[in-house]
């Protein structure tokens, strides 16, 4: 008998496992490939789909979770092996090669009137290529210099400071090492670092490539750009800035041991929070500057791969991630300039350093405009810093090889 | 005498019994072994690229490209630049291996208080994940929080911080020290084995002999731990010479170019420079190292075997 009641219970648990795979079964899987890391957490993207679920039962979304690093490689070699996933990730900089990859499917058709109206236009062009938008952003990002302000008003410095030789003077009067260093620089083999330098040379009027796509980064602007940012302010900088990515040196900030560096609205509220006297301007214009100010406007956003097994649901998501209500929770929690107008008047964008980097937006460059293949040319780029900040090569030398590869990476040597 | 009937099922099964014994590792070869080395070299013929997975047939040119192609700005030929810089990189890590290993099985083999807990925690660096371990490493060495910068500053050793990986040389020993953290323990472990195996009666013969304790070392126990040190050196070779996680982690390959060992340009040709580069230069770049590897693995079976014949 006792034997018997097992089997039984066996065969009613064997019974209920089959019906619960068959109610999975039933459902549709979406699988979405999102970044993790540098201010991207689980807990704020699983909500989504858990909310996504809550309105969609027959739809079962699977996240699946990479660092920033690897990002990039999970997904060519995803699309490589043919099981891309329902719904990617991506920085914004990486849609022509994408595209040229085939990689990835142009949504102008999905898009109606009421989603091109939500968001800025400028915020479109970044996610367009070849005359279609291959994106719906997902963040946004302007930088600005962040500053002690008890650390420079207590060294006599004017602030704002309005121009670059105020900065390198600020600079100069506050640094006191090991206890205060005076311009926190990073050159590490990392993305961020041509990001941040890039503020330098949108600011003094040089571009990576012009229009053609013809690299233009050997500049003599471009050049200044460099001498100023890697060269003359390295005096004052933390110890061996190669070390240093710009995510690492919040660190340094809330510690109160460094004077300024450029960063995003995020890092400002996570300074407050430690107690810093945050002062936050817009990079000021260079000897050859077009502009009065200027940042780097960085995008990142949702594609749908070619390879998507389920599209139209794919979409669907897609739309329901980057929904008003959902990209001002995304935008307040994570701390990402607003991309749509009607959100950069929410109560929670109101405060003063809020509007240094959403105003910033009006004197903002897109990241990687006319650039084919990011990645090589920010290798190209890192490379060139390198070699300049450790002596290897003056400026222009070091800008010159970089646009001869660049030139070649955009097929018009 | 009663014979048993052996038909043609039974001398079929007897034939072919053996065969299916090896049949699932002749499987798991041809799938994990035999299809990726078929397949690089497939694609080392071919043009193409993560842009555009439609091979064209290409030839030897993706042979030519790694031994010609020059990165503006760079010296010397790309990949040839790499490899060099691998032979340093491995041979030094390698170094550190073999000597610090030697040295730490002769450690834990002596009569020491509490060996089986040194021999636990010698063992423990390899349980822990490359990348974990190399990011550890990283922040160990950092210039600003670093430990050993910490401690050389107390010390008084040094009146600034170091930039173990902001400079081109400092990056390229750290790195290799790290590496060889990270492969310490499998040489400590196996050379410990060759040393238990050693016979004691031959250490006691010697000792009756006169032989003082260098003699007993480097006349009997070396000779006959050799091929256990060989053999460990020559796998760490093969690892090390595709050791990729330390130094992406600690230094994606920088300063400059000062640690773009081979894993880290084949990455860099396969997957960041796609117009340029590919996976089929990077597939002639893998299999070029791959006989590089294979010519290294010879080398030392040929002294393997020189050293078995030697002592015999």
């Amino acid at each position: 008998m006792k034997g018997r009641g097992i089997g039984l219970a066996v065969a009613l648990a064997v019974l209920a496992g089959l019906l619960a795979w068959s109610g999975t079964a039933s459902a549709e899987t979406l699988r979405v490939l999102l970044p993790i890391g540098g201010g991207y957490t689980e807990e704020d993207q699983i909500a989504i789909a858990e909310a996504y679920m809550a309105a969609h039962p027959d739809v079962q979304v699977e996240m699946e979770f990479v660092g920033w690093d690897a990002l990039w490689d999970r997904i060519i070699t995803s699309i490589a092996t043919g099981n891309a996933p329902d719904v990617i990730y991506i920085a914004s900089r990486w849609i022509p090669a994408l595209a040229d990859m085939g990689a990835i499917i142009p949504l102008d058709p999905y898009i109606d009137e009421a989603k091109w109206a939500l968001y800025y236009p400028a915020v479109w062009e970044s996610v367009e290529y070849q005359g279609q938008h291959w994106g719906i952003v997902r963040a946004m990002s302007t930088k600005a210099l962040l500053y002690n302000k008890t650390l420079l008003e207590a060294a006599g410095v004017e602030l704002p400071m309005t121009s670059w030789e105020a900065i390198l003077e600020a600079a100069r009067r506050v640094h006191n090492p090991p206890e205060v260093y005076g311009f926190g620089l990073p050159a590490n083999r990392f993305v961020s670092t041509v990001t941040e330098f890039q503020n330098w040379l949108y600011a003094n009027g040089a571009r990576i490539t012009n229009e053609e796509g013809v690299a233009t980064v050997d500049s003599p602007a471009a050049v200044e750009a460099m001498e100023f940012y890697f060269g003359a302010l390295k005096a004052y900088a933390q110890p061996s800035p190669i070390e240093w990515r710009r995510e690492d040196l919040i660190r340094l900030f809330k510690s109160g041991r460094l004077a300024m560096y450029t960063d995003h609205v995020f890092s400002v509220i996570e300074a407050l929070e430690a107690g810093i006297d945050v002062g936050v301007q817009m990079v000021p214009a260079g000897p050859q500057g077009d502009r009065p100010f200027a940042t780097v406007v960085v995008t990142d956003s949702i594609a749908i791969p070619a390879q998507a097994r389920h599209k139209d649901l794919a979409v669907e998501f897609a739309m329901f991630m980057t929904n008003f209500e959902n990209q001002a929770t995304w935008d307040i929690t994570l701390g990402f300039i607003p991309p749509m107008p009607a959100e950069a008047g929410l109560e929670a964008f109101n405060p003063w350093y809020w509007q240094v980097f959403i105003e910033g937006l009006e004197y903002g460059i897109p990241q990687a405009a006319s650039i084919q293949d990011w990645e090589g040319v920010q290798e190209a780029l890192l490379t060139a810093t390198q070699k300049y900040f450790l002596g290897q090569a003056d400026a222009e030398t070091a800008l010159k090889e970089a646009a001869q590869t660049i030139n070649i990476l955009q097929g018009v040597q | 005498m009663f014979h048993r009937w052996r038909g043609p099922g039974a001398r079929w099964r007897a034939r072919w019994a053996g065969f299916l014994y090896v049949l699932p590792m002749l499987l798991y070869l041809a799938l994990f072994l035999i299809y990726p080395i078929g397949r690089v070299l497939y694609l080392s013929f071919f043009d193409v690229t993560l842009l555009s997975m439609t091979p064209q047939w290409a030839g030897w040119s993706n042979y030519l490209w790694a031994f010609t192609f020059r990165m503006p700005g760079q010296e010397g030929v790309y990949f040839l630049a790499s490899l060099g810089r691998t032979v340093l990189w491995v041979g030094l890590s390698l170094l550190l291996k073999v000597s610090l290993g030697l040295a730490g099985a002769i450690l834990l083999h002596q009569e020491l208080a509490g060996r089986q807990v040194y021999r636990t925690l010698a063992v423990l660096p390899w349980g822990l994940p490359w990348a974990i371990a190399a990011m550890t490493w990283a922040w160990t060495m950092n210039t600003q929080f670093g430990l050993v910068n910490g401690v050389l500053l107390r010390l008084g050793l040094v009146s600034q911080p170091v930039a173990f990986l902001g400079a081109p040389v400092a990056a390229f020993v750290s790195t290799a020290v790290a590496d060889a953290w990270i492969g310490l323990p499998f040489m400590v472990v196996m050379i410990l084995a060759g040393l238990q195996s050693v016979p004691g009666d031959l250490l006691d013969a010697a000792l009756v002999d006169g032989a003082s304790p260098w003699i007993r070392f480097f006349r009997v126990t070396l000779p006959l731990v050799r091929p256990v040190v060989l053999t460990t050196a020559l796998l760490s070779t093969v690892w090390t010479f595709n050791s990729f996680d330390p130094i992406w982690v600690m230094t994606r390959g920088g300063p400059v170019s000062a640690t773009e060992t081979l894993p880290i340009a084949i990455y860099n040709v396969a997957f960041r420079l796609l117009r340029f580069g590919g996976l089929g230069k990077a597939a002639a770049m893998t299999t070029v190292q791959v006989l590089v590897v294979t010519a290294i693995t010879l080398g030392y079976l040929q002294a393997l075997r020189g050293g078995q014949e030697g002592s015999q």
